[in-house]
């Protein structure tokens, strides 16, 4: 893959002449582009009021508008009618964790979404931009490289542990859990080979409420993270093999840990896949809340902590899920849980989605530092997320606090009270 | 037209003042810092395309980038959140763009006196999570509430939903520090400019940097008022089956006398057709409902409860039907979100929706003249619906105007669609002319050509000088006082005239 073909704009100085129309001199990538999505582009930039921006977790800690979601919107104005270029905006489509907050916080959505079904599309075009700039052959250079890993390794080139096929399954080594059967357990890459606790805890748990599940026979990447970082290829290649090994493996329904992998496999692999995709798809926090509606699993080790939730913008803002964590915490004994409202949660995020985390490590550590600090106000001492990417960036940020404030899965509490001794590591935390 | 780029010394000296990270000059950055909610002239986006933005984060750095401008003859525009829907942060002349979002520290929370010191970013929502737990709020409540911020909110002299109750920007900024366009610092306020609400020493400053849409300087920090959070809050909708019935109901409700008043908006038929359209904030009501008052108050239980009584019993004797607690406490509520957006433009001629822009006429009328502007307002805006095809009547609101005196003014509302993307230079100039009869109108009446988002948009500027008469000519000495070398925004309000 190319490298970055943007220079930073150090020392270039355009006076305002600069901006003559050159649209004509565009290939038909570009008029493709901007004709998809002017219209909705249109929308915002016709309405420019800007209510997103205070919910932008981005925004909240650049205070750069070249960052917000208007200006994504804007920009294609402005590509249409000629004052700018994939290569002059590209940079600006890194700055989105692909969130959501500005979908739902948009008046259009707000006011006219029932009416229209028409909901703010600032994700969509996002990651359209991102495609088409890598398309064009603007490559953002930490992207590009964690991409070619992927495909190479078949999963995620997680930081500072061996990623291979060969060591997929490591987590459940001593677990005893079959291969393929009608429900399989998917296992996020960062859950996979860096957070295994999280997948030994889900696992046990789940087996305790009475699941049977297996595992895929070869597990690659959802694809998910290559499509938002503008590589669609990739990711559909990888999703078909995927797709491939469930039906080889006799599943019909899908279990994920990770909100991330629930997006791809709800919202990516349907459109790709169409009518043939038959596959129930279900986030672990929706199973376990049932499972202990119904009596299947019980709380038995109280938690003697203060804790508050963290909701996860991929279950919150992009899949409506929020009520069934705070059915499972507040079934927790012992555990003290001073909540916040996931609307007001809308302009929470830890900054790890969206590939922001890969190629502006410094604005995700700020937005998850941030995010302790409305953890901090609540006096908890402990921050409980269901999304394994968010852990990272916000257990180091909670290392930062004082005091600390641990950071757990939600699936690692449930475990602990209901006794189950899961094992595996907690990475940062360990490294304390 | 082309001016020059900037120079290689201007942007050294910028990047010396501010580093690197804060003085953007890529295209992106330029183009995104042009327009404001208003209608703009797209097909005109180049003229408004600053040359630099910058970025500063104290008022020092500010100081230092006006002192730059003034010593270089360059045009300097101030930015907050770009959210008025005047063009007061629209560029002009190009130069240098200063946008203060990097400036949102609240700097001092003081329950003892009663005020918080925020820096000009400061969005209101924000500021109002962090001063929940103190049990108080300020109370700057626009319908750009979730966005807007405070040194915008200073810049265009902004009005609140509920200031009837509680005051408009002027009122709840007690003092403030201004760089000048000079570079010179000051306070203005009572006395010193610290935190004293009343004082008589000399000359009244204050309000001279209300409303001036950055044309005389910048504020780099402001002492705002701290309110106590109201116990109670109580809202009533009542309809109306004629416009005659509601309008006379609406001034008895405002002139009820109560304290606790926070404001009445008038809807007008035109918005009731408006709403039922296709806006599914407005829940369906029967046909013969034709206009709404809205009314809410704000304040202790002790005064609120009483209150409610009395405004339902006006409401009542009046010919107003309550329309029951789901209307009264969900619409009140999202009144801050039923914006006028661009998925509810139609076509006249077809019924097709276009994404339309929000033009906001926002008139200061009396009491006494309400129903005649509104004849006239509907029929201009008629005339260029048929004439051009790309406009559509949106309705009107009237909103109680006066802080603490909600009885004898309002802020008269007509929201007009625009389709931007038909703008072309005739259509931008029929616009022009559209809003200059509108605006016209007000005058004609005895009223201002705006309460809350300022005179500076094309078209009714030019009326500007026929509404202050003489007060214009001391506007303009004012103006080249402060800013001998107009440097601060220049071409708005018609400032060049003071340097001819």
């Amino acid at each position: 893959m190319a490298g970055v073909a943007r220079e930073l704009p150090n020392g270039v100085r355009m006076g305002h002449g600069d901006g003559q129309v050159n649209g004509g001199g565009h290939d038909d990538g570009h008029r493709e582009f901007v004709e998809t999505w002017r219209d909705t582009a249109y929308g915002c930039f016709s309405s420019g009021h800007k209510f997103c921006r205070n919910v932008c977790p981005v925004m909240q800690v650049t205070r750069n508008e070249n960052h917000s979601p208007t200006a994504f919107h804007a920009n294609v104005v402005a590509m249409e009618r000629g004052h700018l270029t994939v290569a002059d905006v590209a940079e600006d489509y890194v700055h989105c964790t692909q969130c959501g907050a500005c979908e739902l916080r948009c008046p259009n959505t707000l006011m006219a979404g029932d009416f229209y079904r028409a909901r703010t599309r600032t994700v969509d075009v996002v990651k359209a931009m991102r495609a088409f700039a890598v398309s064009q052959g603007v490559e953002q250079p930490n992207w590009s490289r964690w991409v070619e890993a992927t495909v190479d390794a078949k999963n995620e080139p997680v930081l500072d542990v061996p990623v291979s096929q060969a060591n997929v399954r490591d987590w459940a080594e001593d677990l005893g859990i079959p291969t393929g059967g009608s429900t399989l357990l998917f296992v996020d890459c960062e859950a996979a080979f860096y957070r295994t606790s999280l997948p030994r805890s889900v696992a046990q748990v789940l087996r305790t409420g009475g699941v049977e599940f297996g595992l895929m026979a070869e597990q690659w990447c959802c694809g998910g993270p290559a499509l938002e970082m503008g590589y669609p290829e990739a990711a559909r290649t990888l999703a078909e093999h995927n797709v491939a090994d469930w039906r080889g493996c006799g599943a019909e329904r899908i279990i994920t840990l990770d909100p991330h992998d629930y997006i791809s496999f709800t919202e990516d692999y349907p459109r790709w896949f169409g009518d043939d995709y038959d596959f129930e798809i279900v986030h672990v926090t929706e199973l376990v809340a049932e499972l202990v509606r119904d009596g299947k699993l019980t709380f038995t080790v109280p938690i003697e902590r203060v804790a508050t939730y963290h909701d996860p913008c991929r279950l919150n803002k992009r899949k409506g899920i929020h009520a069934s964590p705070r059915e499972i915490l507040r079934a927790i004994p012992g555990l003290e849980f001073r909540d916040v409202d996931h609307v007001t949660q809308w302009s929470y995020c830890s900054g790890a989605g969206g590939g922001l985390m890969v190629e502006k490590p410094e604005i995700t550590a700020a937005i998850s530092a941030q995010r302790l600090e409305h953890a901090a106000r609540l006096d908890v001492d402990l921050l409980v997320s269901a999304c394994v990417w968010s852990e990272r960036p916000l257990t180091t940020a909670g290392l930062e606090q004082d005091p600390q404030i641990e950071v757990r899965d939600l699936m690692e509490l449930v475990a602990e009270s209901l006794g189950l001794h899961t094992a595996g590591v907690r990475r940062e935390a360990a490294q304390q | 037209m082309s001016a020059p780029p900037i120079s290689d010394a201007l942007y050294d000296e910028l990047v010396g003042i501010l580093g690197a990270e804060n003085v953007l000059v890529d295209k992106p950055a330029r183009y995104n810092r042009t327009r404001v909610p208003a209608p703009f002239p797209v097909h005109r986006w180049d003229d408004h395309v600053p040359d630099v933005v910058v970025l500063p984060t104290t008022t020092d750095e500010v100081v230092e980038v006006v002192k730059l401008a003034n010593r270089n003859r360059t045009p300097i525009v101030p930015r907050a959140a770009g959210t008025g829907l005047a063009d007061g942060a629209v560029p002009l002349r190009h130069g240098i763009l200063l946008d203060v979002k990097r400036m949102n520290r609240i700097r001092d929370i003081d329950m003892t006196d009663r005020t918080v010191t925020v820096q000009p970013g400061v969005n209101m929502l924000k500021l109002n999570e962090v001063l929940q737990p103190y049990g108080v709020f300020y109370p700057d409540n626009p319908a750009s509430y979730p966005c807007s911020m405070v040194g915008g909110r200073i810049g265009t002299s902004g009005w609140s939903l509920i200031g009837a109750r509680y005051g408009h920007t002027k009122d709840l900024v007690i003092s403030l520090e201004v760089v000048l366009p000079t570079g010179k610092v000051i306070r203005v306020g009572g006395g010193a400019g610290g935190k004293v609400r009343k004082s008589s020493t000399a000359l009244t400053l204050k309000e001279l940097f209300f409303g001036h849409q950055g044309t005389l300087g910048i504020a780099t920090e402001a002492v705002l008022e701290l309110v106590p959070r109201p116990e109670a809050e109580f809202a009533a909708f009542f309809s109306y089956s004629d416009y005659d019935t509601a309008y006379r109901s609406c001034g008895a409700l405002s002139k009820s006398g109560l304290a606790t008043l926070a404001g009445v908006v008038l809807f007008d038929e035109w918005k009731l057709d408006y709403l039922r359209r296709d806006d599914e904030a407005y829940i369906e009501q029967p046909s013969d409902v034709r206009c709404v008052n809205a009314v809410a108050l704000y304040g202790t239980d002790a005064e609120v409860v009483p209150a409610a009584r009395r405004v339902m019993e006006i409401g009542h004797d009046t010919g107003g039907r309550y329309l029951g607690d789901e209307v009264s406490q969900g619409d009140w509520a999202a009144r801050h979100d039923r914006y006028a957006i661009p998925l509810h433009g139609r076509l006249r001629s077809s019924g097709q929706v276009v994404p339309m822009s929000w033009h906001c006429e926002d008139a200061a009328l009396n009491y006494s003249v309400l129903p005649q502007v509104r004849e006239e307002w509907h029929a201009i805006a008629d005339r260029y619906i048929e004439g051009y095809g790309i406009f559509d009547d949106w309705g009107m609101f009237a909103y109680t105007n006066g802080s603490h005196a909600p009885w004898g003014d309002y802020l008269v509302e007509i929201d007009i669609g625009i389709w931007e993307q038909k703008l072309d230079d005739e259509n931008w100039a029929a616009w022009t002319r559209c809003k200059t009869e509108i605006a016209a109108v007000a005058l004609k009446h005895g009223g201002s050509i705006t309460a809350c988002h300022g005179a500076t948009r094309a078209g009714e500027v030019d009326l500007v000088p026929s509404e202050l008469g003489g007060a214009f000519d001391v506007m303009k000495d004012i103006k080249r006082l402060l800013d001998p070398n107009n440097v601060m925004n220049p071409g708005k309000y018609l400032f060049d005239q003071a340097y001819e």
